[in-house]
C-alpha cells in the first residue's frame, strides 16, 4: 500500500512547480533576470509578477492554437505569442508605473528570452489542454517568484537596509549600518542562488530519503 | 544623443569591465549547461561572438532606418527578435554551403542563440544607450567577445571541479554557480584597468 | 490547405503578425496620452523641484505648476520663470551625453544668473551605485545657493559627500564616478553660459 497521498492534477502541478521541480533551482532556468533585478525587492516583485502572467497566458494561448500552428514555425510562433504579451506588460509598466518601468529598464524586453516561458510553452502546452497550461505556468511563475523574493529579501536588506524601499535596518542601526556593497553587485546574486539551490536540495533528498524508510518501515512492520 | 565613451574603450569595457555574463547577467543558461565541455564552449562561444556582432549592426540599422523614423519603438522587442531569427536562420545556411566543417562545428549552437538573452539584451542596451555607428560595432563584438571569454575561462575550471568532492547538493549546477560568482568578483578587479567611469 | 505546407505557413505566420501589431498598436493608442502625462508630470516635479518650489505629494503638482511657473520662449528654447521669495527665477532643461546615455536635467538660475537655485535629474541611464549617485540628495544639493564664476562651476574629486562651501563655485564629483561627474559639469556650464547670454540680450524678464 502507498504511503503517499492522491492529489488531483491541479495541486499536482502546483506542488511540482513549486518544489520538486523547481524551474530556478531544479531546472536551472530563468537565471539571467533572477541575478540582474534581484538587489531590489520592488523590481523583483513587479519582474516575477510579469513573468508569471506572461508564462501562464503564454501557455495558455499556445496551447489553444496547438492544431492551427504549422510545424515548421512552432518556435517563431513561441516566440511572437511570448512577445506579445511582454510588450502588453511593457505598455502597462510605462502607463501605470513609469517609475518602476524605468528601473526595470531593459530587463522587461528580457522576458521574452526567460527560458522558463519557453520551457513551459515546449514541455507543457504543447500537450495539454489550454486553462491547465495556463495553470502550469501561473504556478511555474510562483515557484520562479518565490526564490527570487528570498533572494532579493536577502540582498535588499543587507545591501541597503531596507524592504521594498522602506528602511528597516538602516533606520534601526542608525549611522551604525554599513551596507554590505557586494550585495548589490553581481556576485552575490550567484552566491545566493547557489545557496538555495544547496538547501533546496538537500532538502529534498533527506525528505525522499525519509518516505522511503517509511515506506520500508511499513512493509516491514507489515510482513 | 550617443553617451560620451570612445569605441576602444567601450570594446575593452564590454569585454572586462562590463561583461555582459558576469555583469549584466545574460546568457547564463546555455552558458551554465555548455561549459561542462571545453570544446562545445570554444564552438558556442565562437557562434555567440559572430551573431551578436552581425545582429548588433544589422539591429542599429533598422533601429535608425525603420523603428526611428516610423514611431514604432513599442514594437522593438519583436522587430528585434525577428531580426535575430532571420539573421541566425541565414547564417545557418551561409555557413552549411561555405565551410561545411565550421558547420558541424557550431551548426548546432546556432538555433540555440536564437533564444540567448545576451544577443536580445545587448541589442536593448544599445537601443537605451543610444549608441552610434561604431560604438555599437566595438560593444557587439566586445559583448561577444566577452562571452566567449567567460565560458572558455568557466569551461577550464569546471574540469578541474570534476575531480574534487564536492557536496551532493552543490554537485553540477549549484558548484558552477559559486564559481561564476567568484569570476564575477575577479573581473571587478578589472574596474581599475581602464578609466571608464 | 495542408497544415504542413508552405502556404499555409506563410499565410498563418503572416495572419498572426497583423492580428498581433493590431493589438499593439490599439494598446499603444490607448496609453499613449497617459504615458506623456506621466512625462510631464516628472517634468514638472523636476521643474518646481529646481525653482525651490516645495510639494508635498504628486497631486499638488499641476496646480502648483500652474499658478507659480509661467514659461517664456526665448530663441534657446522654453524658459521657465517663477517668482520664489519675492526674487524671481529661471530654469531650463538641460541634456547631455553621459557614459551610458543622455542625463537629463532641469537646473534652475536667480535672475542676475550668479547662483544656481536648483538641479534636479529628470532621466539618466549611469551605472547604479557609481554614476547613479548624481541623482542621491546630496548630490544635487550642492547646487543648491553655488555661486556661479566666471566659467561657471566645477565638478571636482573631493570628499565625496557634497562640498558645504557655496561661495567657492566648486561642487564634489561622485567618488570613483569621474566621468559621469564631468558630464554633469559640462552640460550645467554650457547651460548656464546660455543663460548668460540670454541675460545680457535682456531676454530674462
Amino acid at each position: 500500500m502507498s504511503a503517499a497521498k492522491k492529489r488531483g492534477p491541479v495541486s499536482e502541478i502546483l506542488v511540482q512547480n513549486l518544489w520538486w521541480n523547481n524551474p530556478i533551482f531544479i531546472q536551472v532556468l530563468g537565471i539571467c533576470s533572477t541575478l540582474a533585478v534581484t538587489n531590489n525587492l520592488t523590481n523583483t516583485a513587479i519582474m516575477t509578477i510579469g513573468v508569471s502572467l506572461t508564462t501562464a497566458f503564454s501557455s495558455m494561448s499556445l496551447s489553444a492554437m496547438n492544431k492551427l500552428i504549422p510545424n515548421k514555425v512552432r518556435m517563431i510562433v513561441q516566440v511572437l505569442v511570448i512577445s506579445f504579451f511582454v510588450i502588453i506588460i511593457d505598455i502597462v509598466l510605462r502607463a501605470y508605473l513609469p517609475d518602476i518601468s524605468r528601473s526595470l529598464g531593459p530587463y522587461v524586453g528580457l522576458i521574452i528570452t526567460n527560458c522558463i516561458i519557453m520551457g513551459r510553452a515546449e514541455g507543457f502546452a504543447r500537450s495539454n489542454p489550454p486553462l491547465l497550461s495556463f495553470w502550469d505556468g501561473l504556478t511555474s511563475g510562483f515557484g520562479y517568484m518565490a526564490v527570487l523574493m528570498l533572494i532579493a529579501v536577502v540582498r535588499e536588506l543587507l545591501g541597503f537596509g531596507s524592504l521594498f524601499g522602506i528602511p528597516l535596518l538602516s533606520a534601526l542601526l542608525g549611522a551604525a549600518f554599513t551596507p554590505w556593497t557586494i550585495m548589490i553587485m553581481a556576485p552575490s546574486a550567484f552566491f545566493l542562488v547557489a545557496l538555495v539551490m544547496w538547501g533546496a536540495k538537500t532538502l529534498q533528498e533527506n525528505m525522499k530519503i525519509a518516505s522511503k524508510t517509511a515506506v520500508q518501515t511499513k512493509q516491514g512492520g507489515a510482513k | 544623443m550617443s553617451p560620451l565613451v570612445h569605441p576602444i574603450t567601450l570594446l575593452f569595457a564590454s569585454i572586462f569591465t562590463s561583461n555582459i555574463l558576469l555583469a549584466n547577467f545574460l546568457g547564463m543558461c546555455s552558458f551554465i549547461s555548455i561549459s561542462k565541455d571545453q570544446k562545445s564552449s570554444f564552438g558556442l562561444g565562437l557562434a555567440v561572438t559572430l551573431v551578436m556582432t552581425i545582429t548588433m549592426v544589422v539591429s542599429w540599422a533598422v533601429l535608425k532606418l525603420v523603428i526611428e523614423p516610423l514611431g514604432l519603438d513599442y514594437l522593438s522587442f519583436i522587430i528585434f527578435i525577428i531580426v535575430i531569427a532571420a539573421i541566425v536562420q541565414i547564417l545557418e545556411m551561409v555557413i552549411d554551403r561555405v565551410s561545411p566543417a565550421l558547420y558541424m562545428a557550431l551548426g548546432i549552437f546556432l538555433p540555440l542563440i536564437t533564444v540567448n538573452c545576451a544577443i536580445l539584451g545587448a541589442i536593448l542596451f544599445m537601443q537605451i544607450r543610444n549608441y552610434n555607428f561604431w560604438q555599437t560595432l566595438s560593444f557587439g563584438f566586445g559583448s561577444g567577445a566577452g562571452w566567449w571569454l567567460a565560458i572558455m575561462l568557466l569551461s577550464s575550471i569546471r574540469k578541474k571541479i570534476d575531480a574534487a568532492p564536492v557536496p551532493a547538493g552543490l554537485k553540477g549546477p549549484g558548484i558552477t554557480i559559486i564559481t561564476i560568482g567568484f569570476m564575477a568578483m575577479a573581473f571587478i578587479g578589472f574596474s581599475g584597468m581602464l578609466s571608464v567611469q | 490547405m495542408k497544415r504542413d505546407g508552405m502556404l499555409y505557413t506563410v499565410l498563418f505566420t503572416f495572419i498572426i503578425c497583423i492580428v498581433f501589431v493590431f493589438f499593439l498598436a490599439l494598446a499603444n493608442e490607448l496609453t499613449k496620452d497617459r504615458v506623456a502625462s506621466n512625462n510631464r508630470l516628472t517634468e514638472r516635479s523636476a521643474i518646481l523641484s529646481a525653482l525651490g518650489i516645495a510639494y508635498t505629494s504628486p497631486d499638488q503638482v499641476d496646480s502648483l505648476y500652474d499658478a507659480q511657473v509661467s514659461t517664456l520662449n526665448t530663441d534657446q528654447g522654453p524658459v521657465y520663470k517663477a517668482t520664489v521669495e519675492g526674487q524671481a527665477r529661471y530654469a531650463a532643461k538641460v541634456a547631455g551625453p553621459g557614459l551610458w546615455g543622455t542625463i537629463r536635467a532641469i537646473l534652475a538660475v536667480d535672475e542676475r544668473v550668479e547662483r544656481i537655485e536648483g538641479f534636479q535629474i529628470v532621466s539618466h541611464n549611469e551605472t547604479p551605485g557609481l554614476g547613479g549617485r548624481i541623482d542621491e540628495p546630496w548630490f544635487k544639493a550642492q547646487f543648491r545657493g553655488e555661486k556661479i564664476g566666471p566659467q561657471g562651476i566645477a565638478v571636482l574629486q573631493g570628499s565625496g559627500k557634497g562640498d558645504p562651501d557655496p561661495e567657492n563655485s566648486q561642487l564634489d564629483a561622485v567618488t570613483g564616478a569621474s566621468r559621469t561627474s564631468q558630464a554633469v559639469q559640462d552640460m550645467v556650464n554650457k547651460e548656464i553660459s546660455l543663460f548668460k547670454s540670454l541675460r545680457d540680450k535682456g531676454g530674462l524678464q
